[in-house]
C-alpha cells in the first residue's frame, strides 16, 4: 500500500501495465518527453523508451485511427487526449471505426485500446477545458465509458480497461487528480495526503468494469454519481443530514444496473447527479432505466441536478457547476414528496 | 415459365394447421385465377381456397385428409413471366357461413391479415373498451407509483381513500392515508383472506405413487357409471341404539357392520357385483366368497384393508375385525395379504359422507358402494311430512361388465334391506 494522489495512482497502473505486457503502448500530445501536462506519464519515456512511449502531433483523429491500426495489429494502445474538450476531431475514428472494428469483421479484429482524457469542470477552466461529454461517447455502441473517482479506483479501473480487449473511453476527473473536491470552492483545497481512497496497492490490481460501488450506505434516497459528483453528493447528504445511498456508477457503460435497482427499491428515491448538460446527458439514460426497472418502488418523481443546457462557462463556474447547495436542495425536495 | 409456390395462408383464427377436405383441381390441371382449388377445414369453419394466379397445377401438398401447417406449401403453379418472390399474393377465398360472433368460445380476435381479404370468417372485433377513467372535471387523484403498488396489492381503489391534504387542487394519496384507510376500516372487508404462502414442491412416490398409478389405471380402463339412492334409516338405526344399549362387552357397533351384513345378503342375488375382471384375459370371475376392502385413510394416505368371507360373518363379528383391521392399517401394521384380494370394495367417510359419492373402482374389482351421511330429513309417510333419518347410498360400477339396470336392482336390494332391518337377520 502507498499513498497515491489520482495523478500517481494513474501513473502507476500505466507503469504496472507497461512493465507486464510489451504490447502495451503509449502515446498522445506531450505524453512522451513532456510527462503529460498534468504528469499522468511522467517519467515512463525514460523508463521504457521511446518505441513505447512517444510523443503525438496534435491531431486527435490520428491518434486514435493509429491506434485502432496498432490494435489490430496486436499491440494495445493506450492514448491521450489531452482534454476531452478536444476529443472531437477524433469522433469519426472513434464511432466509425474503434466502437465498430469488431462488429464489421464479424469478430475476426478488434481494437484493444484505451483512451485516457481528463474531462470536467471545477479548474476555472472555460468552455475549452472544462466540458464533460461521456454521454456522447456511452450513446455509441462499441464502446465503454469508465470514469473513477479515487486514487484507488483509478488505478484498478485503468488497468481493467487496458486488459479489455474493446475500445474503453477512460474519462478521469481531473479536479479530482491532486485531492477530492466536493464543490465546496470556497472552501481551501484539498489534498488526498490521508484519504483512505488513496491507500493504493503497489503493483497489479483491476476493478472488474461493470461494478458500481456505494460510496455512502443511506435508507432516505438514492443517488447516482461519478467522477467529481461523487464528492459532491457525499458532501451534500452530509449538510443536509438527509440519509442518502450514494453510488459511484463507475463505469457509464456497461452500467451495473442491478445494483442501481437494489438501491433504488430500498430507499424508493432517487436523484442524479452529473456535471454535463441536462438534456440528453447520461441522467437521462439513467432516469429512464431507473424508471423501468423500479417503477412500483418509486415514492417521488426521479430528479437530476446537472450542468444546466450552455456551454460550459468562464465567468459563472460556480453557478453552473451543479455544487452541493444545488444537490442538497434536490434531496430536501425529494425525500419531502 | 416459372414455378409459383402458393403457400397456406393464416386463415386468421390463431389456428396452427387445417385439413385437406376436397380438391377441386387435379395435377396437370390448367386453371384461371380465382377458379376453386381447395376446400380446407379448420376447427371452426371450411373455407373454399381459390386460385392465387392463373397456370397449371403441378403439384400439391397432400390428399383429402391430411393436415396442412400455415405458411406450409400447399400447392405449386407453373406461370407465365417470372413467379414471384415476395410472399403469395391476395389469396381469394370464400368463407362458409360464418359462426355468429356472439356464439364464438374463442376471445376476440386480431384484426385479420389485408393479405386475407375475402376470407375473413368473423368481422373484425370491436377495438378493446379502454378502461374506465375518471370523467374529465372528477377531482384527480395522485398517488407515488409505490402507493398505487401497494394499493392494488391491498385491493383498495384510491378514490375511495381520504387524504390528509384534500385542501390542494390535486388530492395526493400517502402511504399515511393508506394506513388510516386500513386502521379504520377493518370491518369494511379489505383484510385478506391470508397471507401468500411459498410454493410447496412434493414428490409423489413410494404409497402415493402407488395409490395415483392405481386411480389413473382404475379411470383409464374403466368406464364408470353411478347411482345414488336416499335409504330410511330410522328403523336400522333404531335398531343399532337398541343393540349398542345392550351390547355388553361387545364393541361399539357402527352403521357398518349392518350395511356391510345387508350387502353380504344380497350378493348371491346379484353375483356381477362381486366380481373380478381380468380385462386382458377378457374374463369375468363371480366370487362365491365376500372379500370386503374397506377404504381407510392413513396418515401415509387411502389404504384398503379387507375384511375376509364377510358373508360368513355376524354383526359383532364384522364390527371387531373393522376395528382391527382399522387400526392395523393406520398403525401400519397391516400384513400384505390383510390389503390386497377384496372382491368389493366400501368407501365411507362417515360423518363427512357427505350426500353423494363418485368414488373409483378399486380395479379389478367391478364395483365400489359409499354410503354417505346420515342426516334427518322431512319426508313424506302417508301422506304427511315427518322426520326421518336418512342415508344416501352411492355405487359406482363398471360399465363393460355391469349393467345401470343391474346395479340399480341391487341398491334397491339393500335399501329393502336396510329399510325393513328384521330381513336382515332372517333366514
Amino acid at each position: 500500500m502507498a499513498q497515491m494522489t489520482m495523478i500517481e495512482a494513474i501513473r502507476d497502473a500505466l507503469d504496472v501495465a507497461l512493465d507486464r505486457d510489451t504490447a502495451v503502448t503509449i502515446f498522445g500530445e506531450d505524453v512522451g518527453y513532456f510527462g503529460g501536462v498534468f504528469r499522468a506519464t511522467e517519467g515512463l519515456q525514460r523508463k521504457y523508451g521511446k518505441g513505447r512511449v512517444f510523443d503525438a502531433p496534435i491531431a486527435e483523429g490520428g491518434i486514435v485511427g493509429v491506434a485502432v491500426g496498432m490494435g489490430a495489429y496486436g499491440k494495445r494502445p493506450v492514448i491521450e487526449i489531452q482534454f476531452a474538450d478536444y476529443i472531437y476531431p477524433a469522433a469519426d475514428q472513434l464511432i466509425s471505426e474503434a466502437a465498430r472494428l469488431r462488429y464489421r469483421t464479424a469478430g475476426e479484429w478488434w481494437a484493444p485500446m484505451t483512451v485516457r482524457s481528463p474531462y470536467g469542470g471545477g479548474i476555472f477552466g472555460g468552455q475549452t477545458h472544462s466540458q464533460s461529454p461521456e454521454a456522447l461517447f456511452a450513446h455509441v455502441a462499441g464502446l465503454k465509458v469508465v470514469i473513477p473517482s479515487t486514487p484507488y479506483d483509478a488505478k484498478g479501473l485503468l488497468l481493467a480497461a487496458i486488459e479489455d480487449d474493446d475500445p474503453v473511453m477512460f474519462f478521469e476527473p481531473k479536479r479530482l487528480y491532486n485531492g477530492p473536491f466536493d464543490g465546496h470552492h470556497e472552501r481551501p483545497v484539498e489534498s488526498w495526503a490521508g484519504h483512505a481512497d488513496a491507500e493504493v496497492p503497489t503493483g497489479h490490481y483491476t476493478i472488474p468494469l461493470g461494478r458500481a460501488r456505494i460510496a455512502r450506505s443511506g435508507e432516505a434516497v438514492t443517488v447516482l454519481a461519478y467522477g467529481t459528483m461523487v464528492h459532491v453528493a457525499l458532501a451534500a447528504a452530509a449538510d443536509t443530514g438527509i440519509d442518502a445511498e450514494v453510488i459511484d456508477l463507475r463505469t457509464l457503460v456497461p452500467l451495473d444496473l442491478p445494483t442501481i435497482s437494489a438501491s433504488v427499491k430500498k430507499t424508493g428515491r432517487c436523484v442524479i447527479v452529473h456535471e454535463a448538460t441536462r438534456t440528453c446527458g447520461y441522467g437521462a439514460e439513467l432516469a429512464a432505466s431507473v424508471g423501468e426497472a423500479c417503477f412500483f418502488h418509486l415514492e417521488a418523481p426521479i430528479a437530476r441536478v446537472t450542468g444546466w443546457d450552455t456551454p460550459y462557462p468562464h465567468a459563472f463556474e460556480w453557478e453552473y457547476f451543479p455544487g452541493p447547495t444545488r444537490v442538497g436542495d434536490a434531496l430536501r425536495r425529494i425525500v419531502e414528496v | 415459365m416459372t414455378a409459383y409456390t402458393f403457400t397456406l395462408p393464416d386463415i386468421g383464427e390463431g389456428i396452427a394447421e387445417a385439413e385437406i377436405v376436397a380438391w377441386h383441381a387435379a395435377v396437370g390441371d390448367s386453371l384461371e385465377e380465382d377458379a376453386p382449388l381447395i376446400d380446407m377445414m379448420t376447427d371452426k369453419a371450411t373455407i373454399e381456397i381459390t386460385a392465387p394466379v392463373a397456370g397449371r397445377l403441378t403439384g400439391v401438398a397432400g390428399a383429402v385428409g391430411d393436415m396442412i401447417a400455415i405458411g406450409a406449401m400447399l400447392a405449386v403453379f407453373e406461370v407465365e413471366g417470372e413467379g414471384h418472390l415476395a410472399p403469395a399474393p391476395p389469396a381469394a377465398a370464400k368463407a362458409a357461413p360464418p359462426p355468429a360472433p356472439a356464439a364464438s368460445p374463442t376471445p376476440p380476435l386480431p384484426p385479420l391479415a389485408p393479405v386475407m381479404g375475402a376470407a375473413s370468417i368473423a368481422p373484425p372485433p370491436p377495438s378493446p373498451v379502454p378502461p374506465s377513467r375518471p370523467a374529465p372535471d372528477a377531482p384527480r387523484i395522485t398517488a407515488s407509483p409505490a402507493v398505487r403498488a401497494r394499493a392494488q396489492d391491498l385491493g383498495i381503489d384510491l378514490a375511495d381513500v381520504a387524504c390528509a391534504d384534500a385542501g390542494g387542487a390535486e388530492r395526493r394519496v400517502r402511504h399515511a392515508d393508506l394506513d388510516a384507510f386500513l386502521t379504520y376500516n377493518r370491518q369494511s372487508g379489505y383484510q385478506p383472506a391470508s397471507a401468500t404462502r411459498p410454493d410447496e414442491v412434493i414428490r409423489v412416490i413410494g404409497l402415493r405413487r402407488r395409490i395415483a398409478e392405481n386411480m389413473a389405471a382404475s379411470k383409464r380402463h374403466i368406464p364408470h357409471f353411478g347411482y345414488v339412492e336416499e335409504i330410511d334409516v330410522t328403523a336400522l338405526e333404531a335398531l343399532r341404539h337398541d343393540l349398542n344399549a345392550t351390547r355388553g362387552e361387545r364393541p361399539k357397533l357402527t352403521m357398518l357392520p349392518l350395511l356391510i351384513t345387508a350387502i353380504c345378503k344380497t350378493i348371491p342375488a346379484f353375483p356381477m357385483i362381486n366380481a373380478r375382471y381380468d380385462d386382458e384375459a377378457n374374463v369375468v370371475t363371480r366370487h362365491g366368497a365376500v372379500h370386503l376392502g374397506v377404504a381407510a385413510q392413513t396418515d401415509a394416505g387411502l389404504m384398503v384393508p379387507v375384511i375376509r368371507h364377510a358373508e360368513t360373518m355376524n354383526i359383532w363379528q364384522l364390527a371387531s375385525e373393522i376395528t382391527r383391521l382399522a387400526h392395523a392399517a393406520r398403525d401400519g401394521k397391516a400384513r400384505a395379504d390383510e390389503l390386497s384380494g377384496s372382491t368389493l370394495t366400501i368407501t365411507s367417510l362417515g360423518p363427512l359422507g357427505g350426500i353423494a359419492t363418485m368414488p373409483v373402482i378399486n380395479r379389478p374389482e367391478v364395483a365400489i358402494i359409499g354410503p354417505n351421511k346420515v342426516v334427518e330429513r322431512p319426508v313424506v309417510k302417508d301422506g304427511q311430512i315427518a322426520i326421518a333419518k336418512c342415508m344416501n347410498l352411492s355405487i359406482a360400477c363398471d360399465h363393460r361388465v355391469v349393467d345401470g339396470y343391474d346395479a340399480a336392482r341391487y341398491v334397491q336390494a339393500v335399501k329393502r334391506l336396510i329399510e325393513t332391518p328384521a330381513l336382515l337377520f332372517a333366514p
